[in-house]
């Protein structure tokens, strides 16, 4: 990747983090310290200008829908966690980016400004799932963390959106931990909607206890640039997680997605499921890699990719990755690209169908299987139909 | 509305060079079932799918209108649009796409946007059109034609030319692949549906459907053109004595080609 990186001293972040909690000021300290020594991120296909996510962030205060939350269920702005002294806070933060982070996670750390939090005690079950938007303004660089925390046996669901002001161009850099206890259940649900000149570097880490299961439900339609990686620790027996990704790129958007599964206990399961429409001049780079170490016997990990290109300029990249280091394993991995299926829409067309109206159709039931676990219906809607409303001709 | 009126005049079309029908008259009108019987490679299938517009054949000559409007200058959506319904052969499989929204698309790609079906009204129609044609109530969820047997999407087109009340329908073999009682059951929809609001061109080899749907007239095509027209004792006689006489009445022995 190529760009420099704005040079950011310890005074600067000591300032920046001046009525943070000591263990806080710390942490950002020791992240700036690590920039220096960790490798950029490597993306041949993507240029991202690292300067842009380099600065310290904004923060920008999320606005999240009520439900009634029941006892044991917290959800606020991570400002205020910190602020309010959540021990669960100092114990997870940062901590699933220690391993293979790049200088960008460690800037992160060391600037990141405000975000979301969200704990689920031990046994407690969320009914309906926590909404929650995260709304860029006309500042340049936005910057949240979001930590999600869900204690042995807890249930919930989460859906974030993040979109902006119309006009706005900010850059995004946003970082996603979530930490799951012994059969701990969530989707986590992530709509980007942002506007159509932003930039953005998101990455996602998970670590899923003893039995836990994580479904990552990504649907990815806007910003220029998105570039995002997730990766997910099995680290109890009988963990499952998947990643269910939907994107559509038109125009000269770029995206960059690398989806990692890290199977290190037995019996684990992972699937990541990956569905793109690309029009226009639109390039999609995907990466996915499931990993079985040596310690996960009997762990299953599948990858299915598939690109549907309505227009001849777009450009997809599939590269899909296993790292198999044990034996009775199961994993595989299905790729392919391709245009719409012309006899497809000659008949239907021949029912009166207009072109569009037709390639529409086709989006909507080529990304619909991904939308299925999407826990409500007019979340689901609204973004199946955003995906249609974005075919052109 | 008038009764509807197609009009086919001196058409010719080819696919990839080939020209396959080669000087093709044939009106159909409101109230008329036409077939359209032959041997394989004749040009019948070729013939239906040109009036629709698929784009792997190209009209080299002649004219096609329905209801005096010009078929050949539309594209394919417009043709359906303005009255004309194909039931394939082999209609294709949409992944993702329920039937019934497919459907309630296509019925609504017909009207006006502030005249849209409601939804609790199209699903009512849609029942009751399937329970007439003894389709399950779950083949309205289902995907479009995905995981069809050969007989469920043949009733799958027949339902959509229920749903959608074409003016003229082209049935392309809509009885090949399937046993008897599906052939049944096929022909006695399509029967339920005929007025004087509806002229239906039924492309076939065979006979037997046409005991089902009672033809007013029949024609035989072989070599690109209509040989021969008559009433519905011409079925009978091809079904009794085959394509064979006919071939040396007319002095045809070229060797029949490939459908296309």
């Amino acid at each position: 990747m190529a760009g420099t990186l704005v040079e950011l001293t310890p005074a600067e972040v000591s300032a920046f983090a001046a009525r943070e909690p000591a263990w806080l000021r710390a942490l950002r300290l020791a992240a700036l310290q690590d920039a220096a020594g960790l490798p950029l991120p490597q993306s041949k296909q993507t240029p991202v200008a690292n300067a842009a996510f380099a600065a310290p962030g904004l923060g920008q205060a999320p606005l999240i829908s009520f439900v009634d939350l029941p006892a044991g269920v917290e959800v606020m702005d991570l400002r205020d966690a910190i602020a309010a002294g959540r021990p669960e806070v100092e114990k997870h933060l940062g901590r699933l980016f220690k391993e293979g982070a790049h200088r960008l996670h460690a800037l992160h750390l060391a600037t990141f400004a405000g975000g979301l939090y969200c704990r689920v005690s031990r046994g407690v079950e969320l009914k309906e799932p926590l909404q929650v938007t995260l709304e860029l303004g006309g500042g340049s660089l936005y910057a949240p963390h979001v930590l999600v925390v869900m204690d042995d046996g807890a249930r919930a669901d989460l859906i974030l959106e993040l979109r902006g002001e119309a006009g706005a161009e900010p850059s995004l850099r946003g970082a996603v931990e979530i930490v799951l206890g012994e059969a701990a259940a969530c989707n986590y649900t992530e709509f980007q909607r942002l506007p159509g000149r932003t930039q953005t570097y998101w990455s996602r880490r998970a670590e899923l206890g003893r039995d836990a299961r994580l479904h990552w439900i990504l649907a990815d339609v806007g910003a220029r640039l998105s570039v995002a990686d997730t990766r997910t620790y099995l680290r109890g027996s009988g963990a499952e997680a998947r990643v269910l990704a939907s994107f559509f790129g038109g125009r000269r958007q770029h995206f960059d997605f690398q989806h990692i599964m890290v199977h290190e206990a037995a019996h684990t399961t992972s699937d990541i499921e990956a569905r793109g429409v690309l029009q226009g001049k639109a390039r999609a780079v995907y990466n996915a890699n499931s990993i079985i170490q040596r310690s996960a016997k009997g762990a299953s990990g599948w990858q299915h990719e598939h690109t549907l290109m309505l227009s001849d300029e777009a450009r997809a990249d599939l590269i899909p990755e296993l790292e198999i280091s044990e034996w009775e394993v199961s994993a595989g991995h299905a790729a392919s690209a391709g245009p719409v299926d012309p006899a497809q829409i000659y008949y239907m067309e021949s029912r009166g169908i207009s072109p569009v109206e037709s390639r529409r159709l086709i989006v909507a039931g080529f990304l619909a299987s991904l939308l299925h676990d999407i826990p409500l219906r007019d979340v689901r809607q609204r973004i199946a139909d955003i995906f249609q409303e974005k075919v052109e001709l | 509305m008038a009764r509807p009126e197609l009009i086919i005049e001196g058409l010719r079309v080819g696919i990839e060079g080939r020209e396959i029908v080669k000087g093709l008259d044939l009106t159909v009108r409101g109230g008329e079932v036409h077939a359209i019987m032959g041997p394989n490679g004749t040009g019948k299938s070729t013939m239906a799918s040109a009036l629709m517009g698929h784009p792997s054949y190209e009209v080299l000559g002649g004219s096609a209108t329905l209801d005096g409007q010009d078929l050949l200058a539309m594209s394919v959506d417009e043709r359906a649009r303005a009255g004309l319904f194909l039931a394939m052969q082999y209609p294709a499989e949409i992944s993702g796409v329920s039937n019934a929204n497919f459907l309630r698309t296509a019925l609504n790609a017909r009207r006006a946007e502030d005249d849209l079906m409601p939804v609790m009204q199209f699903h009512r129609e849609l029942k009751a059109k399937m329970a007439s044609l003894e389709i399950d109530p779950s083949f309205a969820e289902r995907y479009v034609n995905e995981g069809f047997s050969g007989g469920e999407k043949k009733r799958n087109e027949i339902l959509q030319m229920a749903v959608l009340r074409p003016r003229i329908a082209v049935l392309d073999e809509i009885d090949s692949g399937l046993d008897i009682d599906a052939v049944k059951l096929v022909a006695n929809g399509v029967s339920q549906m005929l007025s004087d609001d509806l002229g239906v061109l039924i492309i076939t080899h065979y006979q037997r459907i046409l005991n089902y749907i009672n033809p007013t007239n029949v024609h035989v095509m072989m070599q690109g053109r209509i040989v021969r027209s008559g009433g519905p004792e011409l079925a009978m006689e091809l079904e009794a004595r085959g394509y064979e006489w006919l071939r040396q009445e007319l002095g045809i022995d070229e060797p029949i080609t490939e459908e296309a």
